[in-house]
């Protein structure tokens, strides 16, 4: 578990840049900070509360804010899904905290770790998630009760931090040639996607899937899939 | 905080929780099946669509950054090493682009 939480430490700082933001525009629309802290805390999911309060404030539907937030976290049903074999023998309690606390950049970095080597499992990725959700919260809470401008960091490429991370991670997860296509059917796919108007967590989905369904093709022709 | 307030706290977790064990539920069924092969591609390509979805419509100095970040990353196979390279690398086009 000590090795997840040190190892995520850089990304959990670029999740607290963003926490920080995202709780100022969450007490411009009227959340108290311990509103904002309880909703990081309860939903831990970034671009979903990011949506669902910007929704509320221009719309004031509830329904329909939460539930356009919700929707952009889609993915997770098969960023979940993948953490199938780390979370097999654990308690049902424990596998219902680990897929709370876990996010893009643990899971992401789970993944990756995971695959340079076997003995990285589910205390690695509870460990992080624990300093993933802990950051996200108290950076949140934070940026309410501050309330202050946020400089421009964004300028010094503090936000292509996690654009640099993710294509680390996808290197991680690299394992030859038959993952060409389907890597390229897929950021194609998410680009394309995006360039027509969608929202980013559509594309990505949409990306993902179309990923899979050439994967797909590919392993029946060459016989592995009936 | 008002009630509409804690109304959309409320149902913006239960979804979020709800989708989540949705995909616990998946995998348990998808590991049993012969369709198992799914859980070993979702983690490349929903990254790979992670890093698209961050690069699409950004400027060159971008691409070119996210380019330096790659060749780090085949490189070294480290995250750390990967985002010092292209931070820098993108603190540096951005200094030269002004």
């Amino acid at each position: 578990m000590k090795h997840g939480v040190i190892a995520i430490l850089p990304l959990a700082l670029g999740a607290a840049i963003y926490g920080f933001a995202f709780g100022l525009l969450a007490a411009q629309v009227g959340f108290p900070w311990w509103g904002v802290g309880l909703m990081s805390a309860a939903v831990h999911a970034g671009s979903s509360q990011i949506v669902a309060v910007e929704q509320f404030a221009s719309t004031q539907t509830v329904l329909g804010a939460a539930l356009a937030g919700a929707a952009l976290n889609l993915r997770y049903i098969g960023i979940v899904a993948s953490l199938s074999d780390i979370l097999a023998g654990l308690s049902l309690d424990t596998k219902l905290l680990a897929i709370h606390i876990t996010g893009d950049e643990n899971w992401a970095l789970t993944m990756a770790e995971r695959a340079k080597s076997p003995d990285v499992g589910a205390a690695f990725l509870i460990g992080s998630g624990i300093v993933m959700i802990t950051v996200w919260t108290v950076s949140t809470t934070a940026g309410a009760v501050v309330g202050a401008v946020l400089p421009d960091l964004e300028r010094f490429g503090l936000g292509f931090a996690f654009t640099a991370a993710f294509i680390a991670m996808a290197r991680g997860l690299w394992r030859g040639r038959p993952q060409i296509l389907p890597w390229m059917v897929a950021a194609a796919v998410t680009i394309v996607v995006i360039s027509l108007g969608l929202p980013k967590a559509y594309a990505i989905v949409a990306g993902t899937v179309s990923g899979l369904v050439m994967s797909l093709i590919l392993r029946r022709a060459s016989g592995v899939v009936a | 905080m008002s009630g509409a307030h804690w109304a959309m706290i409320g149902i913006l977790a239960l979804a979020a929780f709800s989708i989540r064990v949705l995909g616990l539920i998946a995998g348990g069924r998808i590991r049993a099946s012969r369709n198992a092969w799914v859980l070993d591609d979702l983690p490349g390509l929903i990254v790979v669509s992670l890093v698209a979805a961050s690069l699409a419509g950004q400027p060159l100095q971008t691409w070119v950054a996210a380019g330096a970040a790659l060749g780090a990353a085949v490189l070294t196979n480290h995250v750390i090493a990967t985002m010092v390279i292209g931070v820098v690398a993108f603190a540096g086009l951005s200094v030269i682009g002004q």
